[in-house]
């Protein structure tokens, strides 16, 4: 029982925001939230920062750098053949740049947000309320070893009180 | 949040010399013999703050069919600002008298000579050409005070109703904007050369709208802000609206693209007949500069969220926008009228005036609303936004 959490389960999203301030309120740490949907406020209140949008940005720069590198090398360098009465270093470029950008800079992301995460197709989901990818928000709280039975208890009533719908114990 | 705008004496005095100097220039400008040129300003400044208005009621009647949440709290800045196409229907009215001097195909006896200005006649003919501004305008302002007239009723008996009734007016409104607002933007201003077209340019025109519209949107909100009138908008609003003109800054340079790719690779003589002007000639520098400042240059202000967040910042990126938009009417209007590439009092005092009457027209209705429409049954979500 070293690794338990105490999991509250909302079915409102602002029930929840204000639950975790309520939880904040009283000094109380938030593990996570389970969320089916993005919600703005809960990254400023659990203070939650990611970098994963400046590497999507230089994903991108690499990518329309790359990307312009190849078509220049192709039809400038290598096999400068005109036609169309269009120069070498052209501007339908832009399109394929335009394009390959969005999909480099998509990609890499992915995949960096997979290896991150640890998450691989076929993985098994760790998911400890099902429901939370569907209509249902969880907060949990890691109990560990050091939470005496008062304060488990305080938790448990202050998830109640805040309007949790289902309160549980889970690894 | 109950408070209302109270316009200020100085406002109105520094209001009323702007409007007297842009009545001089217009005069001067008459009467020293520039007149095609004075014209063609006149129909950049009139194109320019109806184009905004219409930008700004679309942007309010997108979020009444979207039934945005974020947004309920300024849907009055759209709708003051939907008095303004009263006043610019008025202002209109007086550009009949200089279209001999615009429009190459209100000349009988040119059209006459001409095969394929004949072949448009049936379309591009005066009397034609004026029942469609008056009923176009007659649309646009029925309309907008329509949906400004439900969401004042709305305030004062509250429930529903009104809110469906201003959705599905402005599903109309949208409706009708795809065609008028399209075929106003070819009538006014692709008709300027009548041998030339552009199947994209109307959308051009439109994105243009939308996407400065709602700039003066956010221009006005924050100025609405900083003088304490809109205490509720937070950074998290200003987020939402940079996200908004960001996003709208790159769809205007992939029309901007589309446009002109297709006629740089085409390379077909009367279709690049348009750009020769713009980008060979003494336009050359406005023409990379309409580019630079409407779709590069968002990117270093409102990519970056610390940036896009900040009040003043924001009001920056509105002003220079501003300017890009009229960069872009000058590169619509004046290589196929006017001809002169220099910017001098005639540009600077028209728009003045026209500024100042825009903004005059916008705090005057400001102030005879309430500020915020307090029974918007998404108010709260836009209060509470985060």
């Amino acid at each position: 029982m070293d690794n338990t959490n105490i999991i509250g389960v909302y079915e409102d999203e602002d029930v929840l925001l204000k639950a975790i301030d309520q939880l904040q309120e009283n000094d109380i740490k938030i593990l996570d939230v389970y969320s089916p949907i993005p919600i703005h406020g809960v990254f400023e209140k659990l203070k939650l920062t990611t970098r994963l949008p400046y590497a999507t940005f230089i994903y991108g720069a690499i990518g329309a750098i790359s990307v312009f590198a190849f078509l220049y090398w192709t039809s400038v360098v290598s096999y400068p053949l005109k036609f169309g009465g269009k120069p070498l270093n052209t501007l339908s470029f832009i399109i394929i740049m335009f394009v390959l950008t969005i999909f480099v800079g998509t990609l890499f992301t992915f995949l960096t947000y997979f290896i991150r995460e640890k998450m691989y197709p076929g993985k098994k989901v760790t998911m400890p309320v099902p429901r939370t990818t569907n209509d249902q928000f969880a907060i949990l709280i890691e109990m560990g070893q050091a939470m005496s039975a008062a304060e488990i208890k305080k938790v448990n009533d202050l998830l109640k009180k805040t309007g949790a719908v289902e309160i549980k114990e889970s690894e | 949040m109950e408070k209302q705008l109270k316009v200020g004496e100085g406002f109105k005095i520094i209001g009323f010399v702007l409007i007297a100097f842009g009545l001089f220039t217009v005069l001067t400008g008459l009467l020293t013999g520039d007149h095609v040129r004075t014209w063609a300003n006149l129909l950049l400044n009139n194109y320019y703050f109806m184009s905004v208005t219409i930008g700004a009621t679309f942007w309010l009647a997108m979020q009444a069919i979207t039934q945005s949440g974020w947004s309920a709290a300024y849907v009055r800045i759209p709708q003051a600002m939907s008095n303004y196409l009263i006043v610019s229907f008025i202002l209109w009215a007086f550009m009949f008298f200089g279209i001999h001097d615009l429009y190459h195909w209100t000349h009988h006896d040119a059209v006459m000579h001409d095969p394929i200005l004949l072949h448009k006649e049936p379309y591009l003919n005066v009397p034609f050409f004026t029942i469609r501004y008056v009923l176009f305008f007659a649309l646009w302002i029925f309309l907008t005070q329509r949906i400004k007239k439900l969401s004042l009723e709305e305030d004062k008996i509250g429930g529903l109703t009104n809110f469906n009734k201003i959705e599905f007016t402005s599903k109309v409104y949208i409706f009708v904007l795809a065609i008028t607002f399209s075929l106003f933007s070819i009538d006014w201003l692709m008709s300027l050369d009548p041998h030339w077209y552009s199947t994209i340019y109307a959308v051009k025109k439109f994105v243009m709208a939308f996407y400065h519209g709602t700039v003066m949107i956010t221009a006005i909100a924050i100025i609405l802000y900083k003088l304490g009138y809109l205490p509720a908008l937070t950074k998290t609003h200003m987020g939402d609206f940079a996200r908004y003109i960001f996003a709208l800054s790159i769809i205007w340079g992939y029309i901007w693209l589309s446009q002109y790719i297709l006629i740089w690779y085409a390379n077909i003589p009367e279709e690049t007949v348009y750009y020769v002007p713009r980008i060979l000639k003494e336009y050359k520098n406005y023409f990379y500069l309409e580019l630079i400042v409407n779709w590069a240059f968002p990117f270093l202000f409102l990519m970056w969220n610390r940036v896009a967040k900040n009040a003043w910042a924001l009001l920056f990126v509105a002003v220079v926008l501003m300017a890009g938009q009229w960069i872009e009417l000058y590169m619509s209007i004046m290589p196929d009228t006017a001809d002169t590439h220099n910017i001098t009092y005639i540009e600077v005092g028209t728009f003045l005036g026209y500024f100042a009457l825009f903004a005059m027209v916008v705090t005057w209705s400001l102030a005879r609303i309430p500020l915020v429409a307090k029974n918007h049954p998404y108010l709260i979500e836009s209060l509470e936004h985060h």
